[in-house]
């Protein structure tokens, strides 16, 4: 069976953003099956306007200059190539309603599910991670 | 210079985009073509070895020139491996790297691609791609014991019934082939 890698995204900032959509980049390139299952401050990864944005943990925001002389690619980018390569993209219906947003609040390409969705997918995973 | 069927930029671009451009640049290759990917992240050396450990792709080696490590990558065909042998002429290797030194009698073919040859070969190896050897027959000489080497025994399958259907009357398929070679090597240079 091909592998699988199941990933919980639950934190907002940056350098969150880049260890989810890395990995779950890369994993896609070596065809894994890969689904990331986006929950409380996670959904800012894949919001429209706020992954355009993301915040840098605190402290820590003299690596912007960093990012960039890397040339490293934007989160907007990388979400959006992430989806293009089969990456599975679950927003958490429940933190969803808990803050009021809406299935349009976020990038195209997205299923809303809860917990059960992904879990589904996670049992048959040989790497389940958590960012 | 290595023979490429594609050359893909990646300069200047920091992981994950070089495994992503590989893999869609791959994906739009037939089958034994050889793609050179050009990338100036340090890392990419490590990670295009495991991305082709885990895609089945081949990864041939890597050169570097100044900050540029130019990776070469052979694509797969799902069916190499599992392909019957049909030429009954048959030496292991071990056999094979006893008799080099007799080189007066002695022919070893190569029929893998030029980029494969030119990261590790057996010293006096003559290079002939499969695809082209049945215009080149005359290169070879008829008189002497020809043995055929690829890398798992299945290209060089081919290229011994291609010669003993030209005449070639002593011809003997190397198994398993250069994926297991273990024997003098040379590379490099031309």
């Amino acid at each position: 069976m091909a592998n699988r890698t199941a990933i919980i995204a639950s934190n907002g900032s940056m350098f969150d953003a880049y260890k989810v959509f890395n990995i779950a980049t890369a994993a896609a390139s070596a065809d894994y099956e890969v689904t990331i299952f986006f929950t409380f401050e996670g959904l800012n990864l894949i919001h429209k306007e706020a992954h355009k944005n993301l915040p840098m943990p605190a402290g820590k925001e003299h690596f912007a200059e960093g990012f960039q002389k890397a040339n490293v690619p934007s989160i907007e980018e990388l979400a959006q190539m992430a989806v293009e390569m089969g990456v599975k993209i679950i927003a958490c219906q429940m933190t969803m309603d808990v803050m009021n947003l809406k299935k349009e609040d976020f990038i195209d390409g997205i299923d809303v599910g809860g917990a059960m969705m992904f879990l589904d997918f996670a049992k048959d995973a040989n790497m389940t991670l958590t960012f | 210079m290595i023979k490429v069927d594609q050359t893909l930029d990646c300069k200047g671009l920091s992981c994950p985009m070089p495994i992503v451009r590989t893999k869609k640049a791959i994906d739009q290759l037939e089958a034994g073509q050889v793609i050179e990917v050009q990338a100036t992240d340090k890392g990419s050396l490590a990670d295009i070895q495991g991305w082709a450990r885990n895609t089945g792709h081949q990864y041939l080696g890597t050169t570097t020139e100044g900050d540029v490590l130019k990776h070469y990558l052979r694509k797969s065909d799902p069916n190499e491996v599992k392909e019957e042998t049909k030429y009954p002429h048959v030496i292991q290797n071990e056999e094979l790297a006893q008799r080099l030194t007799d080189k007066e009698n002695i022919v070893v073919l190569d029929v893998r691609e030029p980029a494969e040859y030119a990261f590790k070969r057996i010293p006096g190896a003559v290079s002939i791609p499969l695809g082209e050897l049945e215009g080149r027959l005359q290169e070879i000489d008829k008189n002497k014991e020809v043995f055929v080497v690829c890398r798992t025994g299945s290209r060089s399958d081919m290229a011994s019934q291609l010669l003993a259907e030209n005449g070639f009357e002593n011809v003997k398929n190397v198994l398993p082939g250069m994926s297991e070679w273990n024997g003098p090597e040379e590379e490099g240079g031309k």
